[in-house]
């Protein structure tokens, strides 16, 4: 929970215009930069990043593996024309996991698996005032879970 | 006294029923019309075999266009990444005959002008807008592309980010291009040329990629409603004869009714015609296909939906403001209802006052012929008189 209002504050903090066409890239990217880093990792499994675009309502996917007893955290971010972005994590059968939609432009899902394997994640761009919108996601591990 | 009332009343009635049913609406052609002179203006319809090969030569046109904009696609995606990393947004190339060739200066500072005063600046979908010249050499064995006509290729068959437009620019300026024609170049002319050119890719640049149920109902239409971001001031170009002329000339009515019946409507200023004209091709589900291509006919005296159609969606950003202008462009309700909300008026009378600011409002429905209407009259006065006059020398004193 400290993490995300942590996250709340980081994009509350104006972004200068990188002066480019795909300047929306570059402030998802920066995003998720700070993200990663307000979150912080004490594990030596890499971030998983993805990033994209996407219009009103559609839907990207992507697998990844996560690995039995880390934490991790789940980060999306988007760029400031997006109004909503919503995160699930999805079993390898498709049944959801976990859902986040409560947090408008900067979903977070915390997530610690009872065994390796390959989920999903699923991005939904709910709300985009101009499209496309950007968006950025990292998979962050958080280190074991004491037992 | 009250039975010849009776048969007054009756009399009225019955020409009225009749008149309903014969009076032809204003404006209409009889049979016999003395404005026909001696030479009757007829368009050349063609021989079946005729029509059959233009019929061919068109799905000939489009699906070379279709090729054209796909095999560009390629072609421009270096190119497009190139001017995005320097911070351009449009890009501009040309070709003729289906190869590159050199883009002529004027024509670069032309279509940048265009783009600066559509107000568009840094966008989230670029524009690679090609200028297609005229072949010098006709070829033969292909049909002889045609003038004042687009091709569009949305950015969801792109990148996503790139929209490209061919703008076919025709033989004047294509002798212009290369230098056949001496003389001043009209630059605002080209600016105006190139800044309809770009078309709905302008819209694009503008404010995105559509929602579904917005993207669904322009495509059903072919764009028609968004073809000119900016037109510029109300009266300064026409787009149908209905604009220029006053309603007393009998070519006139036929333009007229050569529209459909809601444009009819609408150019009555009947709320209902001008939401009909406007909302048609709207749908709960519409269907888009892939890869996108939009083609548009500029060619003056196409039949519009509307009159000064193209130029709708780009007034009513202006009048709601950009915000507003999003919120209807990537909503999720259908149409109509984004459309109201954006409008915060109902669309069929905010269309109706819009078009009143084009072509004054033309009244409707059946007019007698002036002479008939006078004989018809004086007839009718002549059969009273009789009656009258017949049933006073009948009366028992």
């Amino acid at each position: 929970m400290r993490g995300v209002l942590a996250l709340l504050g980081l994009v509350a903090i104006p972004i200068p215009a990188m002066g480019q066409q795909r300047r929306w890239e570059h402030q998802v990217q920066d995003r998720l930069q700070r993200a990663i880093a307000a979150v912080g990792t004490a594990s030596r499994l890499p971030v998983v990043q993805r990033s994209g675009m996407l219009n009103t309502d559609e839907v990207a996917s992507f697998q990844t593996t996560l690995t039995q007893g880390t934490s991790y955290a789940i980060v999306g971010v988007c760029d400031d024309d997006c109004s909503r972005l919503q995160l699930t994590l999805v079993k390898p059968g498709g049944s959801e996991i976990a859902k986040e939609r409560n947090s408008e432009s900067l979903p977070a899902l915390h997530f610690t698996p009872q065994a390796t394997l390959s989920y999903g994640i699923r991005v939904v761009m709910e709300g985009c005032h101009w499209n496309p919108c950007w968006y950025a996601v990292a998979v962050i591990p958080l280190g074991k879970k004491a037992t | 006294m009250a039975a010849v009332r009776g048969w007054v009343v009756a009399g009225l009635v019955g020409c009225l029923a009749l008149a309903l049913a014969y009076l032809p609406p204003r404006g209409a052609r009889g049979s016999r019309s003395s404005d026909d002179g001696f030479f009757i203006g007829q368009s050349p319809s063609g021989t079946p075999a005729r029509q059959r090969a233009q019929a061919l030569a068109d799905e000939w046109r489009t699906a070379d266009g279709s090729l054209d904009l796909l095999t560009a696609r390629r072609r421009l995606q270096l190119l497009a990444q190139t001017a995005i990393a320097s911070g351009r947004s449009l890009v501009v190339v040309s070709e003729s005959a289906g190869v590159a060739a050199a883009t002529p200066p004027v024509a670069d500072s032309a279509a940048r002008l265009a783009w600066q005063q559509l107000g568009l600046k840094e966008t989230k979908v670029s524009v690679a807008l090609i200028i297609q010249r005229m072949s010098v050499s006709s070829r033969g064995d292909r049909p002889v592309p045609e003038e004042q006509t687009a091709a569009y290729l949305a950015p969801d068959s792109t990148d996503r980010t790139t929209c490209i437009a061919v703008v076919s620019v025709g033989r004047w300026w294509t002798r212009i291009f290369t230098g056949d024609l001496r003389g001043r170049v009209p630059f605002d002319a080209l600016v105006q040329t190139l800044k309809a050119g770009l078309g709905p890719c302008a819209f694009y640049a503008a404010y995105g990629t559509p929602g579904k149920s917005v993207r669904g109902w322009l495509v059903t239409r072919g764009w028609d409603l968004a073809l000119t971001l900016d037109a510029g001031p109300r009266g300064r170009y026409y787009s149908s004869v209905i604009e220029m002329a006053d309603p007393r000339p009998r070519w006139y009515w036929d333009a007229v009714y050569a529209l459909p019946p809601t444009a009819v409507a609408c150019l009555a200023s009947r709320p209902d015609g001008c939401r009909a004209a406007v909302l048609a091709g709207a749908s709960d589900n519409p269907a888009i296909s892939s890869p996108d291509i939009m083609r548009v006919d500029r060619r003056w005296g196409r039949i519009p939906r509307l009159i000064e159609g193209q130029r709708f969606l780009g007034d009513v950003a202006r009048a709601v403001g950009r915000d507003r202008f999003l919120t209807f462009w990537t909503s999720a309700q259908p149409v109509d209802t984004a459309l109201a909300a954006a409008l915060k008026r109902p669309v069929g009378e905010w269309t109706a006052d819009w078009e009143r600011a084009f072509v004054p409002p033309i009244r409707l429905g059946p007019t007698p012929p002036l002479g008939g209407m006078a004989i018809a009259l004086a007839i009718a006065a002549l059969a009273l008189a009789i009656v009258a006059g017949s049933a006073s020398r009948r009366q028992v004193r």
